[in-house]
């Protein structure tokens, strides 16, 4: 390290000019390359079965995410000037390149089926706007009779009609979503009003406001981190050096994502925040040691100062940045390649920050010269005595302490059995956002926006004209609606039959049933696909009749909600088995909820595995088990309060907040590197107990105090964010490090009290 | 800049030069559209029918079906028995075309319910049995009509043809459509059909035809739907035509007693 610095010291305008070519490289990659990923499908892992099987069953039934118009007038859709805006609108949006117009679906191109004494009839509900009283009133009779389309395009207080265009993955673009926005504006007025929702919709304002949401939070957050730097180092130039330091390093990680072609994701949006929260903390150690030693020895000269900086201080700063590194990297260890990526670039930008805390810094404070000394609060001063009263009084009332942590620990693992996963993605805007009310009015006016699809499938061809396996599905459906009010409607090959059935025996409400001969059935098909639009067939079953997809739409997102219907589904898997009939799930319904167990799994793995990690490298740090064990307890702690606080306050974990586990190990474990690494210190130079805490905690509480204060500021940032997840991650993360650091000086640091530990050799 | 002055008679001149060739070019397109409208064909006949259905992933279902069709001259009757698939197999479909504007008449049996129904609102621009085949399609259009424009004479596989424009007087399913005819046949080789966008949405190809007792007969020809990405092809076999068939093949009754 020693030969570092020499070299470090004699180039250093070299390494000042590199960092910056290096930089200014960066941010030419970035420019050019970087990019936001908001399809949410490619959060995904595809080649998971579930994925790959839901991806054959959307292809296979047309299952596709869908821009929803929703066009309200509150005196009713039934009038010529809302009908026309709705052919107009259907129109409009048919010849968007991005949209077929076969996909777009409205009361304007539905068919209307209807029984009549002789037999049955086939017409649009209009084509010609309906401009007479008459006219008017009879299509709202059609309407209303339809059970196809009552509640599914108009909503049943005739305030609301929807217009669908389904459109494929790889077609939304920002471009695309702001012209989608600009068409539905211009219908807006004279008494409609335009409501836009849909996955696509809120994938793309999610799109729009993640760098928003970053442009807001950057600056406070530099703001914010250059004042506690001022406070703490009391040196421009220190805070400048370390800011800029830490800059680079996030500039650098996310240019090397860049460069391999990786787009920005929601969690890593985070990395720049995290690592100027994080990555200062090298430079208040280097620059306080520095500062400390300067006070101390003066007139030496500036070389022996920083290389005596360098020569003290490498290890903790690579001690504490390998342990935050490798907390962040266990989340490799996640099946979603989002958080996969975070681990990556956040373990790399930490890293970065380290190499440059070392050679940046004694290159910067060469070519700049050194800051000014701090001056050091001298022996007796009223923090001295506060860290050695505060001292005396942890070591005195230590049982009772002991007792109140495992109390405390046992009343939030206890809230830990609480903790839920929720994938919805409406509710990670703040209730107030227009999205979120735009959703709202279409779940309350229509049949839901969010899909569960029941994929059956049979052995052979023709199963779904069978009665019996028809009916199955009919229970399934009726009794999992019944259960459920959040389910809206269901769609399947049943409804058409059933309308078939009614329809061909004069519209009778009795016949609204699957009959009982399968030939009937079969010809009902036949008839169907004769006289309506037979690509509506082929989305509820295939053209063997082999497999049917069984729709149901729920008015929420929200996780729980979708694991129960899930899982009342699946009991009548047994049902299903015995006539020979296999159940799966499709649609993004389903898959959010899939992401959801491999986000608890890459939870729990990653957060065993950093524990271990962390143990075995404290262990080695150290060179002591018990040592690595005693270092252990405060993030341990920490993890049960973090997940306690969720489960008893009911936050949800998903992606953004699943990351707090493993950036709460990386980062608190910091704390009790440096207070073990000080205690150590002190009871080997000492040999005495009493003059042992009182000068760690004196030195070491200290300068902790300011880490903590640095990080959690930093995190207390995201606080700002639009999205709710960062909101609460930044929360929580802050928390953790308090339970972190509070941990470190109370229970840890009577565990290590009491163990004796570093004193048993003398006695 | 030289000027030059037009005098009024070869301004003249000049203009029919540039309209006369037109007027003559819809002249002929007109004619040749009648002389397709009043192609002689058969007063009745029967033929096996199979109708491939094929969608935008290459998979296909085919129905097997016996048609028999007489021609009445105001109104042409036509009525299909399915033969497969077993479920639907008796299933039966009459239907009356009417020589104007009428929409056609339809009734469908179904074995099953055992009831002949009528199937009102049978618009000539519905799809024929669920095929990329409307109704329309299938049958003649009068040249009165639309207006035609002959755009130019072209050789598609081997045959001479006519490539002819029609645009439709009042505005229907289609706004145009550009018919490849071939020249002393008078049967269409090809026809694209353009959506009311204007955009491409058919394309139907004549691939056998023959000369049956004196009448040019289509017997295979295949639509596709660019749009969707569908086909249907329709081939007769057995063909049989000028056989005397009775007006009670035609009738309700018919339909309930199978083939």
């Amino acid at each position: 390290m020693k030969k570092i610095t020499e070299l470090t010291l004699k180039y250093h305008k070299a390494v000042l000019i590199i960092t910056l070519l290096l930089t200014a490289l960066a941010v030419g990659v970035l420019v050019k390359k970087v990019y936001i990923e908001t399809d949410l499908d490619e959060y995904m892992p595809r080649e998971h079965p579930a994925f790959v099987y839901s991806d054959m069953a959307e292809e296979k039934f047309d299952i596709r995410d869908a821009i929803v118009i929703a066009l309200e007038n509150k005196q009713g859709i039934y009038n010529p000037q809302t009908l026309q805006k709705v052919k107009d609108l259907t129109k409009a949006l048919g010849k968007m390149p991005e949209v077929d117009k076969a996909d777009v679906t409205s009361l304007y191109t539905a068919d209307n089926i209807i029984g009549s004494e002789e037999g049955l009839e086939v017409n649009p509900f209009y084509k010609r706007v309906p401009n007479t009283p008459e006219k008017l009133s009879a299509l709202r009779q059609a309407v209303t009779t339809n059970e196809m389309v009552y509640g599914r395009l108009v909503a049943h207080d005739a305030t609301a009609t929807l217009i669908i265009a389904k459109i494929d993955d790889d077609v939304f673009t920002e471009a695309f979503y702001h012209e989608i926005l600009n068409l539905s504006e211009s219908f807006n007025g004279d008494g409609d009003n335009v409501y836009v929702a849909g996955q696509p919709i809120i994938e793309g304002t999610m799109g729009i406001i993640m760098p928003q949401d970053m442009k807001t939070m950057m600056p406070v957050v530099m703001l914010l981190i250059v004042l506690v730097l001022m406070i703490v180092l009391r040196s421009l130039k220190a805070t400048i050096i370390t800011l800029f330091l830490v800059l680079v390093s996030a500039i650098w990680s996310f240019a090397i994502m860049a460069a391999l072609g990786i787009p920005i994701y929601a969690p890593t949006t985070l990395i720049p925040i995290l690592l100027i929260a994080i990555g200062v903390a090298d430079g208040i150690h280097m620059f306080s040691h520095l500062q400390l030693y300067r006070q101390q020895n003066t007139g030496k000269s500036k070389e022996h100062i920083i290389t005596n900086m360098v020569t003290e201080m490498w290890k903790p700063v690579v001690m504490t940045s390998v342990t935050t590194a490798v907390g962040f990297l266990t989340l490799i260890t996640s099946d979603v390649y989002p958080i996969k990526y975070f681990a990556v670039f956040s373990a790399l930008g930490v890293l970065f920050a380290m190499a440059l805390s070392l050679i940046f810094i004694p290159a910067g404070i060469q070519a700049a010269g050194l800051p000014r000394a701090r001056l050091q609060p001298k022996e007796g001063s009223f923090f001295n005595r506060g860290a050695a009263l505060y001292g005396r009084l942890m070591v005195r009332y230590r049982k009772i302490f002991s007792v109140w942590t495992v109390i405390f620990v046992a009343f939030f693992g206890y809230g830990m059995t609480k903790v839920w996963i929720n994938s919805s993605f409406l509710e990670r805007f703040p209730k107030s956002h227009q999205i979120v009310q735009t959703d709202a009015f279409v779940n309350e006016h229509f049949m839901g926006t969010t899909n569960i699809n029941v994929i059956l499938e049979a052995k052979e061809a023709d199963a779904f004209k069978n009665p019996q396996v028809l009916k199955m599905a009919e229970k399934m459906t009726r009794e999992t609606e019944a259960r459920f009010p959040e389910i809206g409607g269901a769609l399947s090959i049943n409804d058409f039959i059933r309308r078939m059935n009614k329809v061909l025996n004069e519209d009778r409400e009795e016949f609204n049933t699957i009959p009982d001969d399968q030939d009937l059935i079969a010809q009902y098909i036949l008839l169907y696909e004769m006289s309506g639009d037979p690509d509506n067939l082929w989305e509820v079953v295939d053209t063997d009749f082999q497999s049917g997809n069984y729709s149901l739409q729920v008015k929420t997102d929200n996780s729980k909600t979708l694991n129960a219907i899930i899982d009342y589904l699946r009991t009548y898997e047994g049902a299903f088995a015995q006539i020979g009939i296999k159940m799966n799930f499709a649609g993004s319904g389903y898959t959010s909820l899939v992401f959801n167990d491999l986000i608890l799994i890459g939870q729990i793995k990653s957060l065993a595995y950093s524990l271990v990690i962390v143990l075995a490298l404290l262990s080695f740090m150290f060179r002591s088990i018990k040592v690595g064990i005693i270092g252990t307890v405060p993030i341990v702690i920490t993890t049960i309060i973090s997940f306690g606080v969720l489960g008893w306050l009911n936050i949800p974990l998903e992606t953004t907040t699943a990351l707090i586990s493993s950036i709460a190990v990386g980062i608190g474990i910091d704390y009790a590197v440096h207070f073990i690494d000080r205690y150590k210190i002190n009871a080997l130079l000492t040999g005495d107990k009493e003059v042992t805490v009182r000068k760690t905690m004196a030195h070491s509480g200290r300068a902790l105090l300011f880490n903590a204060v640095v990080v959690i500021a930093g995190f207390l940032v995201l606080l700002l964010s639009e999205f709710v997840p960062n909101q609460a991650l930044g929360a929580i993360v802050s928390l953790n490090m308090f339970t972190s650091f509070v941990g470190t000086i109370t229970i840890m640091f009577i565990i290590l009290y009491m163990s004796d530990i570093y004193f048993k050799k003398k006695k | 800049m030289k000027t030059i002055a037009l005098k009024p008679g070869l301004a003249i001149i000049l203009m029919m030069a540039t309209f006369l060739p037109r007027a003559i070019m819809a002249q002929n397109a007109t004619e040749i559209a009648w002389k397709v409208y009043n192609r002689a064909t058969p007063k009745d006949g029967e033929s096996d029918m199979t109708m491939t259905l094929i969608n935008a992933k290459g998979k296909e279902r085919v129905r097997y079906l016996h048609q028999y069709f007489k021609d009445y001259g105001e109104v042409e009757k036509k009525i299909m028995f399915f033969k497969a698939p077993a479920d639907v197999k008796n299933t039966s479909f009459l239907n009356y075309s009417y020589d104007d504007d009428r929409d056609d008449d339809q009734w469908l049996y179904l074995p099953a319910l055992k009831k002949v129904k009528r199937i009102s609102g049978g618009n000539k621009e519905d799809y024929f049995m669920g095929s990329d085949f409307t109704y329309e399609d299938l049958e003649k259009r009068s040249p009165n009509k639309d207006e035609h424009t002959l755009l130019k004479t072209e050789t598609l596989n081997g045959e001479l043809c006519y490539v002819i424009a029609s645009v439709p007087v009042e505005e229907g399913q289609y706004s145009k459509r550009v018919a490849w005819i071939i020249k002393d046949k008078w049967i269409p080789l090809k026809i694209e059909f353009y959506d009311e966008d204007e955009e491409l949405l058919k394309t139907l190809s004549i691939t056998d035809y023959q000369k049956l007792q004196g009448y040019w007969t289509i017997v295979i020809q295949e639509m596709k739907n660019v749009q969707k990405d569908h086909k249907t092809v329709i081939t007769l076999s057995n063909i049989r035509i000028e056989v005397g068939l009775g007006d009670e093949k035609f009738t309700q009754r018919a339909m309930t007693k199978g083939l």
